[in-house]
């Protein structure tokens, strides 16, 4: 009995040396190869900075419009005043007629005009309701917002002074009843200030992370075919002998790299552009947990399945923009076909970002992402075993190749 | 030249994947606009009047009602669960207050987290609560006698008449599409021009390839993108074909423009491929390079986050990338149907792109000839 358990226990032992001499195998690779060197050091560490930068100003501001006013009244030079001075819309000149606006957008100086017409103040004046038009480009949503949602606040805003003078009340708190009978409050949650990179970067951040997994693994596992002279994936080698061990080994070296940048990407980056932060430290360990070990595992079956190195860029790369579409952040998730939702749960980005996006933004709790979660380490095991079968795979390959028993 | 075409990943990288890409994008989008956004209501007055704006906010074409929560917090907290984009909070006696003029507070929550879901609902929820007060305007001055005419001129003195030009569904197929799809093209350009450079010389091919064009390394060159050239027209014009005949987006640029742009997009960004190669003779190198500065692409292109909102520093880096020129270009000509002249210098630019492998020629045969592969 004790001999078993001893002889147990020296396998296991055995076991435990040959993953940590693979993961060192695996280590001393990554460090060697410039390729995978760049994608899981030198991408992680600079593609975000280099992101937050981009999005760091968050929204529009002062956005160029043209005027044409035909009506030349007191009533049209305070709407255009009113425009200008607010945050985010800059009148930047004055047209004669709409085709020399039109000539202005087209030399990209504008990108909306305000049309006020001859009649604007004599309507007004004789308490007719009157029009003021809004050109906008629609090539770009966020300054359409700004053009358009500028006008219908000032138009509001005089609407009201005027409705008062109307009303011939008494008493202020009269005129207030007059304009807004019903006061509506208008919170804005979570990115109160609709901030463009607010929105979008945690999303990239943690796709940043799979992605740059996924190609890095992709690439070390080309390296080692290549160099192998039956092009096979799992060198001959005692260590090298039993599927776990090796998963494991590797698994291993990934994570230790991969512990650093997701730390690096989910905790520094986000702190030193001043990102929304509100996650504690425990939540996202419960997170990207998970998250590491989904990605480690999609990664190692997918680097299977290629035969050249450089294949692997040409895969993951392109998968990148359709994947951040799936995850919600663009394009809302409940209006995602169906088709598209089954795909995305492909992918441990999905629920990754979904999740990260929840407990950062949001502040939700890990109670609240539990089905995230969940799916996350329904992922880490099914992709462990695909892992496993396709090295499985390999290694008989290169055991038949090296003519050694299976 | 057209033996390289045997490896399997050039058909997957020059038809497959893009015409994956391309129906991916204008499938996902194909609503145009997010419709029926679940939205949530806390509604402790309960009244008719209440009632009311809760049926009218439902049929709205962006929202839909999915849920009535009995508080702020569980509405908040089904937020964070992700089961509604905003909700809209009725407190006790809204309805008592407004009829005797004590001016009841309601308010509406959304979230931008998704900032395309955020604002749609956020549209919603804003004019359902204008009605609402417009509403108690409106019963007021018709017990006064005024006519239609008078309420909406006293209500709304203002209006605003919205010209949403050449996109007035403010279509997000329309706006993404166009975009991110020649975008990903155009990524496949550059990795396929870097990757059949470099697989000359992975597998020793080089010297061949240069001597059946008599050492000319124009000539090589030329010939060697020829195929990738047609394949790539062939692609973007099927995809313009589909988007603007199939799918009938709209343009105002006539299809000469189209065409225009299509090749422009096309050389310019096979040109800036081997432009990568040039630099570095390495097929690792160059792939890398490419990679990273096509995605980078969908970034700084600014058609989603304007280029204007950027840095100064990163708006004059945004020159470098061949997608770029293609937006402003398509923006100005397709899209707008403005004059070419208005956009000459993103089609300098674009033809520039196209030039770029003059300067490396030299390096690239240099290269061929004598450089061993290293793993």
């Amino acid at each position: 009995m004790l001999c078993l358990l001893m002889s147990i226990f020296h396998k296991f032992i055995q076991a435990i040396n040959d993953a940590a001499f693979i993961w060192r195998q695996e280590l001393k690779q990554v460090l060697r190869d410039e390729g995978v060197l760049m994608f899981c050091i030198l991408v992680p560490l600079a593609y975000p900075l280099l992101y937050s930068w981009v999005y760091n100003n968050e929204t529009v501001h002062e956005v160029p419009v043209v005027v044409v006013d035909m009506s030349h009244s007191h009533q049209s030079r305070q709407f255009v005043r009113m425009c200008d001075a607010s945050p985010d819309v800059q009148v930047v000149s004055y047209a004669t007629d709409l085709d020399e606006a039109k000539s202005l957008v087209s030399r990209q100086v504008a990108k909306g005009i305000y049309y006020i017409p001859e009649d604007f103040a004599t309507k007004l004046n004789r308490m007719e309701q009157s029009t003021i038009s809004v050109y906008c480009d629609m090539a770009l949503m966020l300054t359409y917002k700004a053009i358009y949602q500028t006008a219908m606040t000032v138009s509001t805003k005089m609407g009201a002074a005027m409705q008062v003078a109307l009303a011939g009340n008494y008493t202020d708190r009269e005129d207030v009843i007059t304009v807004s009978p019903l006061e509506v409050e208008e919170v804005s949650m979570f990115n109160p200030q609709a901030g463009y990179g607010t929105s979008v970067l945690p999303a990239v951040l943690m796709l940043i992370i799979q992605q740059t997994l996924a190609l890095g693994i992709g690439l070390a596992a080309g390296t080692s075919r290549e160099r192998n002279p039956y092009g096979d994936l799992v060198p001959v080698h005692p260590a090298y002998s039993g599927i776990y061990r090796i998963v494991g080994g590797k698994a291993l070296c990934y994570l230790m790299v991969y512990a650093v940048m997701g730390a690096y990407l989910v905790m520094a980056v986000p702190k030193m552009f001043s990102f929304l932060q509100i996650a504690s430290w425990q939540s996202l360990l419960a997170l990207m947990t998970p998250y590491l070990l989904a990605c480690i595992f999609f990664g190692m079956t997918v680097s299977c399945l290629v035969r050249y190195r450089e294949n692997v860029i040409l895969l993951m790369v392109f998968i990148s923009l359709p994947l951040l579409f799936l995850t919600g952040v663009s394009w809302p998730q409940s209006s995602i076909p169906g088709v598209w939702q089954g795909v995305a749960w492909l992918f441990p980005s999905t629920f990754g970002v979904r999740a990260y996006l929840r407990l950062n933004s949001m502040g939700a709790s890990v109670g609240d992402v539990a089905l995230e979660l969940r799916c996350l380490w329904i992922q880490v095991a099914a992709y462990f075993g695909m892992a496993c079968l396709v090295y499985g795979h390999q290694l008989r390959e290169s055991r038949r190749h090296a003519n050694l028993p299976a | 030249m057209k033996i390289l075409k045997e490896n399997p990943i050039y058909g997957f990288c020059m038809v497959v994947f893009p015409l994956l890409a391309m129906f991916f994008f204008t499938s996902l989008l194909a609503d145009g606009l997010p419709q029926d956004l679940p939205v949530g209501v806390v509604d402790l007055d309960n009244t008719s009047t209440t009632r009311a704006l809760i049926r009218k906010l439902d049929g709205f074409q962006n929202s839909k009602v999915a849920a009535h929560y009995p508080s702020v917090a569980e509405a908040r907290h089904a937020m964070q669960e992700n089961e509604i984009y905003g909700f809209v909070y009725f407190p006790k006696g809204t309805t008592s207050n407004l009829m005797s003029a004590r001016r009841p507070k309601i308010s509406y929550y959304y979230s931008n987290v998704s900032l395309a879901g955020g604002s749609m609902v956020m549209k919603d929820l804003k004019t359902v609560t204008t009605l609402g007060s417009a509403a108690v305007g409106m019963a007021t001055l018709r017990a006064k006698g005024a006519t239609d005419k008078q309420i909406q001129a006293f209500l709304q003195p203002i209006r605003i008449d919205l010209h949403q030009v050449a996109n007035p569904w403010s279509n997000y197929n329309v706006y993404l599409s166009t975009v991110f799809v020649p975008g990903i093209m155009m990524l496949f350009m550059f990795l396929i021009s870097a990757y059949s450079l470099g697989m000359e010389l992975k597998f020793n091919r080089g010297k061949e390839w240069i001597e059946k064009a008599d050492g000319n390394i124009v000539v090589a060159i030329l010939g060697k993108y020829l195929p990738h050239v047609v394949v790539f027209l062939l692609l973007i014009s099927f995809y313009q074909f589909y988007i603007y005949h199939v799918l009938q987006f709209p343009h105002v640029g006539s299809w000469a423009m189209i065409l225009l742009l299509s090749v422009l997009g096309v050389f310019g960004s096979i040109g800036f491929g081997i432009f990568a190669f040039g630099l570095m003779p390495s097929l690792r190198m160059s792939m890398s390079i490419c990679s990273l500065w096509g995605v980078l692409s969908f970034s700084l292109a600014g058609s989603a986050f304007p280029a204007m909102g950027m840095d100064a520093a990163l708006q004059a880096v945004t020159w470098l990338f061949p997608l770029r020129h293609y937006y402003m270009l398509f923006q100005i000509t397709v899209f707008n149907g403005y004059p070419l002249i208005d956009a000459w210098f993103h089609l300098v630019a674009l033809i520039a792109f196209t030039l770029l492998p003059w300067f490396v020629i030299g390096k690239v045969k240099n290269a061929m000839l004598t450089y061993v592969y290293i793993p």
